[in-house]
């Protein structure tokens, strides 16, 4: 008797050890999912910030929408995906006297792929590059081009369906945007939905 | 013979101890099969959302099939159990539609930004070298802080300056040091100095490189002046020019900057800030 309850002590054992591994491995690919349903082919999302803002040191830069495109897939069970468009609309800096001259994504399509840290999914965006040229005569940037380049992390909320990108979001997925070799601040909140198939239906990832 | 572990003589003797072995064999099945409580399977999603039947209709079919499987639990439930991210600012803001589960993305208004087409780029003063003080500690994302000792509280000494990447055939460099914020709406230039042989990397702190020139700043001055009345950000600017415009000692530092703007050189920044106590 003793020796049977040994027995199945040691395989529940192993089943823990195995189940772990399996949680483990669901955790770090998160896919992208439709109605609790993991998507299947191809989808476009698109997600749309309001305010969203980005500090190069001394001066921010703002606008008043900013959206993007993003074309979607299942790779392996991780979602993946690219960044096509990004139109940013009504930007304004911090300044009375610097203006935004002209300021658009660069090298599209930027590739992207979710995540997870600390059981929280999170979307990381590879290769971003925006031109800013500054315009305005009183402006300490006047006629300069400045680049902002690097990677960017954004946390998912599932409930909300909500792409947050800021401070916190950089440092847990260890991305950075940099502009004039320094790291910048980008702050922005997307409220995101699909815009081919799956229309209307609950997105997450997980 | 030696004893067997537990776990051996379950793999190895599943005829003896039946039982147990049934019993475990159901309790993996179940376990395998319900995912462990780990998986990516989520709560409410049935066996049969992902149908092979399902699966085959395409993408168009995913829509439309099976709408009670769209119960709005779906993603309520994961965001409950991994999800839920601090309070993000501007998320409960975000606009709602009464008969979607999640967030409308706002629709803007106006036409969008343009991007620079590469016209403008070439016309455009690029900020593409690299330009830092090692007198100032690091920023920590935001401007440096200004020590006292390079402002008016001071010794009144201009940083020590490092700059890499100036591009090959410059003929000359020039630093300024300019308030971010204008003064009375105008532009306020702290510091000026042209002349800078191109091929030099950096300027000691207080000391002048050969053969530069000095303009007048914001206050009339000759000089470097960094005295804010409280808070300030500043911005120091390494251009580098395609061709020398070799100004003379005391020039004004406003009128030589639009002169520098209309090479479409390129451009090294650095943001520090100072507040006097």
């Amino acid at each position: 008797m003793r020796t049977k309850a040994t027995a199945i002590g040691a395989a529940l054992a192993a089943l823990a050890v195995l189940c772990a591994m399996f949680a483990t491995s669901a955790s770090a690919a998160p896919a992208w999912k439709f109605e609790a349903k993991s998507l299947e082919g191809s989808e476009v999302i698109l997600g749309g910030a309001l305010d969203s803002s980005l500090t190069i040191p001394g001066l921010t830069t703002k606008c008043e929408n900013f959206l993007y495109k993003l074309s979607i897939k299942n790779e392996a069970g991780t979602g993946k995906g690219e960044v096509t468009e990004v139109p940013l609309y009504n930007c304004t800096t911090n300044s009375e006297v610097c203006a935004v001259s002209k300021i658009g994504a660069e090298k599209l399509p930027w590739p992207s792929k979710l995540t997870t840290v600390s059981t929280s999914p999170y979307i990381i965006i590879e290769g971003v590059k925006v031109g800013i040229i500054y315009s305005g005569e009183e402006c300490a940037v006047d006629g300069i081009l400045v680049a902002v380049t690097g990677t960017a992390g954004g946390l998912i909320n599932n409930t909300t369906e909500i792409a947050t990108f800021d401070k916190s979001s950089f440092a847990a997925t260890g991305t950075a945007l940099k502009a004039l070799s320094s790291t910048i601040e980008w702050n922005g909140v997307f409220p995101t939905e699909a815009f081919q198939w799956h229309r209307e239906q609950a997105l997450s990832v997980s | 013979m030696a004893q067997r572990t537990g776990a051996e003589r379950l793999l190895a003797s599943p005829a003896k101890g039946t039982s147990a072995g049934a019993a475990l064999a159901l309790v993996l099945a179940a376990l395998l099969l319900g995912g462990c409580g780990g998986s990516s399977a989520e709560p409410g999603e049935s066996s049969s959302t992902t149908s092979p039947a399902a699966a085959a209709q395409g993408q168009a079919a995913l829509a439309e099939a099976e709408p009670g499987a769209q119960a709005q639990g779906g993603s309520q439930a994961q965001g409950g159990a991994t999800n839920q991210s601090p309070a993000a600012p501007g998320a409960g803001e975000a606009p709602q539609s009464a008969g979607k589960h999640g967030p409308r993305v706002p629709q803007p208004k106006g036409a969008p930004e343009q991007a620079p087409t590469p016209a403008q780029i070439a016309n455009a003063t690029v900020a593409d070298i690299s330009l830092t003080s090692p007198s100032l500690p690091p920023g920590a994302g935001g401007p440096a802080p200004l020590p006292p000792t390079y402002t008016c509280d001071g010794d009144g000494k201009w940083p020590a300056l490092a700059w890499s990447g100036v591009p090959a055939g410059t003929s000359e460099l020039i630093l300024y040091a300019m308030n971010i914020a204008p003064v009375e709406g105008q532009l306020y230039v702290d510091w000026a100095v042209a002349g800078i042989d191109p091929a030099l990397t950096g300027i000691e702190a207080g000391k002048l490189p050969k053969g530069a020139v000095v303009g007048t700043n914001g206050a009339g001055k000759r000089g470097y002046e960094i005295c804010p009345e409280g808070a300030e950000t500043y911005l120091f600017a390494l251009y580098a020019l395609p061709r020398p415009l070799s100004p003379e000692p005391g020039f004004d530092a406003r009128e030589l900057r639009r002169r520098i703007l209309e090479l479409s050189g390129n451009v090294g920044l650095y943001a520090a800030s100072y507040e006097r106590g």
